[in-house]
């Protein structure tokens, strides 16, 4: 686990950061999922059809199982709340799951950031639930970070926009409290961001992060914005599940009885 | 406007990502350094700090290597003077380092000890703070030794090593940690390419190139001593190897006589190449990518006189990929190359920068250069010319013009080494202010 973060907090790399120009109001719901859906359009061609040769990928990714992803980090599968309010688990997965976990925020109009982390994940959502052998296995999470303004409520929002073909969890705290030791076991940076003159901007500035994370809360891989290809996250998605397999076949085989 | 790196998908992407990251940063989006890791965020604007890792000198201060805070703002009082120092303690033949994918942390290396020595630059960018030092990266790895290269990937750290516990020969490895400092894996080089010094990713294309430098039964040695004995000087790295940077796995071996050392991948879309230069030859390569997506190495050009053993040591190309900085330590000079066309290096411009030169950094923007002259406290040179300075130059696309520059043995600092760029903005929480329009002072 990782040491909480003391001080502020890094501004993020161009495309990379979430937060536009100061002084803008916060996106509504729709303007998020117009957001979400221009980013995954402008990724046709360019990413939004990942599961075709044409995604705009210059390279074929591993085949599944041909390499290895040793644990980075672990994390703690913390309870947090679902879209209709009740507790809900961070993770919650069964011996032969993964989750692909997100950080986003509802107020998040830079399409490079939020959007464009939502846009995979939509992307994601479509691959897995056309596959049957994926399908129940992979869990998308996407938690906001933001949970004094996405409340429940809107999260249940963005959950009905997003509209998910399969298990895909959109998850809030609480409060902010309760939000951050989440935040801090996975690494994940946040900070208000004030314009130049100080003045508050309701916006949050971060460095846009995707996690891949096994049954044991460890850590599978990391990612970063611009780096979010659909065909590559199946793969390393796959590449644990099939470890999983394995082991789970090796501790059932007679002579290991 | 400039691409931040090789990272994007597509030209189309990258502009709109640039369009988006100028609307966040209410300001332009076009400066830094441009070789860090695609993985990094970049100080968009003028730099405010130059983190310098400097070798320590016994009898100069407290003899330690530590990490010199460099003000590098034009028109702030700490404008080329030397703002924070921090001691490590020991001479551990302090060399290279990198910062971790979320920019609040430098990891820095030394040679000698192997220990790795991780500041936090995100609390008071003006002052690091020695948080974590690792002295197990021996024992953690398998055996590997002289943590070379720092190059950040997501939630780690990838670095090359130089050589091994078990001969000190140039047998080598890359070893990843995870941020927090958990010892991740060790991948080996392959037997038929066993050398290690520099690691770059082209995440554009998961494509990764290691170059090949000695290991440490060399690097240790005097310089005009190991150039004496043939035996040794037979045993450096002549290869590059690319790397399937995802699975980690070794594609292919490219031949490249004289120790290949820096790595530059070209940052441009659809621009798949990388250079690199050969310290024992004298050249300048390129690593290209081939219509069947494998990749060759051409030599491109020779630097200097090699009859006079120039010993290229450290290359910048810039972010637009026009001009690629090689300085040379033995004649300290540093030639720059337009390499618009890339398989055609021409010199455009010459300029001795000191008895000795080493290391050499650009701002995004390409304005601005910053030299200094340690290699290795072995390698540098004895008596009068050991001149060990950071110095720092504009440039203007056709020539270097002095700005200032700081004499780190006058000032008993040490032998300064790699620098890496540090800025207030990216830790205080603001939307950032316009970078001034000029880059360097002049004549500072």
């Amino acid at each position: 686990m990782r040491p909480p973060h003391r001080g502020p907090l890094p501004v993020s790399a161009p495309g990379t950061r979430c937060g536009p120009a100061a002084g803008r109001r916060a996106p509504r719901a729709a303007a998020l999922v117009l957001a979400v859906a221009l980013a995954a359009g402008a990724g046709a061609g360019a990413g939004a059809r990942a599961d075709t040769a044409d995604d705009g990928l210059r390279f074929d990714p591993p085949a599944p199982g041909s390499y290895a992803l040793p644990p980075i980090d672990r994390v703690r599968d913390r309870t947090l709340l679902g879209p209709d309010g009740a507790p809900a688990p961070l993770l919650g997965l069964g011996p032969r799951q993964v989750a692909l976990v997100a950080f986003v925020y509802r107020g998040c109009h830079d399409g490079a950031g939020c959007p464009a982390l939502l846009a995979a994940w939509k992307r994601l959502d479509t691959l897995v639930a056309a596959r049957d052998e994926l399908r129940g296995r992979v869990r998308l999470v996407t938690v906001s970070f933001d949970p004094a303004r996405d409340r429940p409520e809107r999260m249940a929002e963005l959950a009905a926009a997003l509209a998910p073909r399969g298990d895909w969890r959109f998850l809030t705290a609480p409060d902010p409290e309760a939000i951050r030791p989440v935040l801090d076991d996975f690494g994940q940076d946040v900070l208000p961001l004030a314009a130049a003159d100080g003045a508050p901007t309701g916006l949050l500035q971060h460095v846009t992060k995707a996690f891949l994370v096994d049954p044991a809360g460890d850590v599978r891989n990391v990612y970063s914005a611009g780096f979010l290809a659909a065909r590559v996250l199946v793969a390393d998605a796959e590449t644990v599940l099939l470890e999983q397999d394995r082991a789970l076949a090796a501790a059932e085989a007679p002579e290991a009885r | 406007m400039s691409t931040c790196s090789p990272i994007r998908i597509t030209a189309g992407r990258a502009a709109r990502l640039a369009l988006a990251a100028s609307l966040a940063l209410a300001g332009p989006a076009a400066a830094d350094e441009p070789c860090q890791s695609p993985y990094l965020p970049k100080v968009t604007a003028q730099e405010d700090y130059l983190y310098v890792w400097t070798l320590g000198v016994e009898g100069w201060g407290d003899g330690s290597d530590k990490l010199v805070t460099v003000g590098v703002r034009p028109g702030r009082d700490d404008y080329g003077k030397v703002v924070s120092s921090v001691s490590v303690g020991g001479r551990h033949e302090a060399h290279h380092g990198g910062f971790t994918d979320d920019r609040r942390q430098l990891w820095m290396g030394g040679l000698d000890s192997s220990a790795i020595f991780v500041f936090d630059v995100a609390s008071d960018p003006a002052r690091p703070k020695l948080v974590r030092t690792h002295t197990k990266f021996v024992e953690e790895s398998g055996g590997v030794v002289g943590p070379h290269t720092f190059y950040a990937i997501p939630g780690r750290m990838l670095i090359s090593g130089l050589s091994n516990a078990t001969d000190g020969g140039g047998k080598t490895a890359l070893v990843e940690y995870a941020n927090d400092g958990r010892f991740v894996r060790t991948v080996w080089l392959p037997d038929d390419a066993p050398y290690g010094y520099d690691v770059r990713v082209n995440a554009n294309l998961n494509r990764m190139l290691t170059s090949s430098f000695t290991g440490k039964k060399n690097y240790m040695r005097p310089l005009p001593e190991l150039m004496q004995d043939a035996e040794a000087m037979k045993r450096f790295g002549d290869t590059m190897v690319v790397w399937d940077y995802h699975a980690r796995k070794p594609l292919q071996t490219l031949k490249v006589p004289g120790a290949p050392l820096e790595v530059r991948w070209a940052l441009q879309p659809r621009h798949d190449w990388a250079f690199t230069t050969t310290a024992l030859t004298s050249k300048i390569w390129g690593v290209f990518r081939k219509d069947d997506g494998s990749f060759e190495a051409v030599e491109l050009a020779t630097i200097g006189d090699p009859a006079k053993i120039p010993l290229p040591v450290d290359i910048s190309l810039s972010s637009d990929d026009r001009f690629l900085f090689v300085s040379t330590f033995n004649d300290g000079t540093a030639r720059v190359y337009d390499v618009f066309q890339p398989r055609q290096p021409k010199l455009v411009h010459e300029r001795k920068i000191g008895a000795q030169v080493n290391m050499v950094s650009q701002s995004w923007d390409g304005r601005r250069v910053y030299f200094t002259s340690s290699l290795l406290a072995n390698w540098d040179k004895a008596g009068a010319e050991n001149e060990q300075f950071l110095k720092a130059f504009a440039w203007d696309g056709k020539a270097l013009t002095p700005a200032f520059s700081i004499d780190f043995a006058g000032e008993k600092l040490g032998r300064p080494h790699i620098m890496n760029f540090g800025s207030e903005a990216l830790y205080r929480g603001r939307v950032a202010e316009r970078a001034p329009a000029a880059g360097v002072a002049e004549g500072g």
